[in-house]
């Protein structure tokens, strides 16, 4: 077989005469034809005979795609699955989503013109071609312009190729025999191949880890936790009086934390009641403050048993009593402000609204406990 | 020549009417509309030839600048372009008589307000006109430089000039961006004076080169179809439209850029003059210009077929150009108010300053070969490959 033709090759060195030949000889399909060229060469793909690729559709559907993609996943973590606020700007704030959108359309699009390119319309991997053992090849890779008529079939006429060529202005003309290895893939070669990059990434990764674990030469990148910052109550030069903390500004009231217009829970009593509706997620978020701040001393249901142990020696009110119960919900609501007894004020640890949905929750709790007949109806 | 034909002797009849019409309502405008309007469309229209000029002006020197050989047989339609240079350069010294009108930096209020005081060593009158009459020096001397001397070219087939051109082109690049950046900043950022942004410079440099390719474009394909660029083929066209399909997405880059950065600041006095732009009535406004700037040329432009057809190509550059003047509007024209006029004063200068502006090019259309028949590189133009 080894007498067999792969290909007859014509060279140029004009780009020009190699279009008008490709152009001259593709009716007479004599074969497949093919081109080697060290540059581009305009309408070649046409001369020879290749359809318009589709590559350039792909890459825009892939581009379309990764940009809707990026819009997405920023929406839905900004907006969705971990809203936060930043520099007072909306969740769902499109102008910031912009450049990480414009990336991954670069992204999606560059490594879809790359990877099919190589492996969906060039065919690789190959690990050897016919046309490298040529003696032409040389040349091919420096200044000379290949034509190539490929055997399709074993009636091909290498001998009418060669005249074609030669007809049609090539320089000079070779004969590419087929190789004695006839399938250009082998098991062998892909597992090397595979083997290969294997050993690459374990020498690489292995050198790193070496490196930077076994023998700290490269130290590791930890920058955002050596950054300049102060932790709480880290004392600081920069501000004048060596706090790192910076206390509230003078004459201003943080949100939900209104000072109490009262100076005794009595008056407040006289003075507030509960401005929130009674609806179940506020009843939940009582029922949450109750358990996470008042239960450990009140009791679950409120009836003055703390959870501490005996050895603490309070005594926390019961709110099941009858004293307490006839108390109005702003009384409540100033004890939680003020503080009783030993009972510290809670002020800081409870907004306005935490305060008033616990005032619900105990409401809730001495109904539940002296229930009458009416409320099982 | 076709300037004798019938056909051709009645558009120019038609567009010497418009002109007077529009003069006669210009002279109306500045007579019953405000002045404070009047001075307002005279800028935005005078901007926008100039930038037209001044764009195609840049293409002359790019090609000399990096010694493109593509370009070399469509060279004589930008220089042609170019000729709106002296007529705008003209237009914006009328302007002058407008700035005490419509600058607030000018104002006898400018004294007491800080910022102002505090910019006053750039905006004051003289250094004001200093700079005006800087500019438009050096425009026009290199104007007549890259154009009369193609012209004389086309006789003398002197290659020298060609070498001398293309040393002149890095001089002017400095040049070019210092006066696009003063331009910028005297005639419409210091509309607003007490705002800026370092980046407005090189927004207009954008506006001015993607309408430039536009308008290029455009002139291009109108002498082909009148078969006067018989030699000029599809693949000098496509690079062209890639040229003009790089640029739409450097202009919609750095308008978003600047956009992007005053919007995450969030500074109070940069803002402002994007909330009175994107906000309210100006909202159709804002959201118009990337449709016309960016988006509709830049799908046009993106397959291989756009770029290879009149007709994409022609409606690409339309595009680009209806959305230079939406910009330029959207620029200049919120300092008359929360809401975008439109009415028939901005109908006859618009009327008036096109007129203006296409017989001058027509005119210029008319002067020497269509092809710069003396360029030593022309022949290699035409040869060049993909």
């Amino acid at each position: 077989m080894s007498s067999a033709t792969f290909a007859v090759l014509g060279l140029y060195t004009d780009a020009h005469k190699i279009v008008d030949a490709a152009n001259q000889i593709r009716p007479r399909k004599l074969g497949r034809l093919e081109a080697y060229t060290p540059y581009p060469v305009h309408g070649l793909d046409r001369a020879i005979g290749l359809a318009p690729s589709g590559l350039g559709r792909l890459v825009m559907l892939m581009g379309v795609i990764g940009a809707g993609l990026a819009l997405l996943f920023e929406g839905w973590v900004s907006a969705v699955d971990y809203p936060l606020v930043t520099g007072g700007k909306a969740l769902f704030s499109w102008q910031a989503f912009v450049p990480v959108m414009f990336e991954v359309t670069v992204l999606f699009a560059t490594f879809t013109a790359g990877l099919a390119m190589l492996f969906a319309f060039n065919k690789l991997p190959f690990f050897g071609h016919p046309v490298l053992h040529s003696r032409a090849i040389k040349g091919i890779t420096r200044d000379k312009l290949a034509l190539s008529i490929e055997a399709t079939s074993e009636a091909f006429d290498a001998e009418a190729a060669r005249r074609a060529l030669l007809d049609n202005g090539a320089e000079s003309v070779e004969i590419v025999p087929v190789p004695a290895w006839d399938r250009p893939l082998s098991l062998v070669g892909l597992l090397r191949t595979i083997a290969a990059i294997v050993a690459a990434c374990a020498v690489a990764g292995g050198g790193l880890f070496a490196a930077e674990k076994l023998m700290p030469i490269v130290p590791p990148m930890i920058h955002m936790h050596e950054q300049p910052k102060l932790n709480a109550f880290q004392e600081s030069a920069f501000f004048a009086d060596g706090r790192g903390m910076r206390p509230a500004v003078a004459g201003t009231v943080a949100r939900g934390h209104l000072p109490p217009a009262f100076a005794t829970p009595e008056e407040a009593g006289t003075l507030l009641s509960n401005p929130l509706p009674l609806t179940q997620p506020i009843a939940e978020r009582g029922h949450k403050v109750f358990g996470d701040h008042c239960a450990i001393c009140h009791g679950l249901v409120g009836d003055g048993v703390p959870l501490l142990s005996r050895a603490y020696g309070g005594k926390p009110g019961n709110f099941l009593s009858n004293e307490i119960r006839a108390r109005p919900d702003g009384h409540y609501f100033g004890v939680l402000m003020l503080g009783k007894n030993a009972m510290p004020s809670y002020a800081a640890d409870l907004d306005q609204d935490d305060r008033w949905a616990v005032v619900h929750y105990i409401r809730i709790l001495q109904r539940a406990q002296n229930a009458k007949d009416e409320d099982l109806r | 020549m076709s300037a004798t034909s019938p056909r051709s002797s009645l558009v120019r009849n038609l567009l010497v009417g418009l002109t007077l019409i529009g003069a006669a309502g210009t002279a109306g405008a500045y007579f019953s509309a405000s002045r404070e309007r009047f001075w307002v469309n005279w800028l935005l229209w005078t901007l926008f030839l100039l930038t037209l000029g001044l764009g195609n002006l840049f293409l002359v020197a790019l090609e000399r600048l990096v010694g493109a050989h593509w370009s070399v047989p469509m060279r004589r339609v930008p220089e042609r372009i170019a000729s709106l240079i002296p007529l705008a350069i003209v237009l914006l010294l009328v302007a002058f008589f407008g700035v005490p009108v419509i600058f607030p930096w000018t104002h006898p209020a400018a004294a007491h307000n800080p910022i102002l005081v505090a910019k006053a060593a750039w905006l004051n009158l003289p250094f004001f006109a200093i700079r005006l009459a800087v500019c438009a020096v050096v425009w026009m001397l290199f104007y007549r430089f890259y154009v009369r001397g193609s012209l004389r070219q086309d006789e003398s087939k002197d290659p020298a000039f060609t070498v001398r051109a293309r040393r002149l082109a890095p001089a002017f690049m400095v040049v070019f961006f210092f006066s696009v950046t003063i331009l910028a900043f005297d005639w419409i950022s210091g509309l607003e004076p007490e705002w800026y942004s370092d980046m407005f410079g090189v927004y207009l440099f954008a506006g001015t080169f993607i309408s430039g390719i536009a308008a290029m474009l455009l002139g291009v394909l109108s002498l082909m179809r009148r078969g006067r660029l018989p030699e000029v083929q599809t693949k000098h066209v496509y690079n062209l439209g890639s040229l003009g399909l790089a640029f739409t997405v450097f202009f919609a880059y750095i308008g978003f850029a600047q956009y992007m950065l005053i919007w995450y600041a969030n500074l109070p006095d940069e803002v402002i003059w994007f909330k009175h732009r994107i906000e309210g009535a100006w909202q159709p406004v804002a959201l118009l210009l990337p449709l016309l700037h960016f988006f509709i040329p830049f799908f046009l432009l993106i397959g291989s077929v756009g770029k290879k057809h009149p007709a994409p190509l022609r409606l690409a550059a339309l595009s680009i150009l209806l959305g230079h003047f939406v910009d330029l509007y959207w620029l200049i024209f919120p300092v008359l108010g929360p809401r975008p006029l439109f009415g028939w004063p901005e109908l006859a200068m618009a009327c008036f300053f096109l007129g203006l502006g296409s017989l001058q090019i027509r005119r210029a259309m008319g002067r020497g070969a269509d092809m710069p028949v003396g360029d030593p590189l022309l022949a290699q133009g035409l040869e060049w490959q993909v």
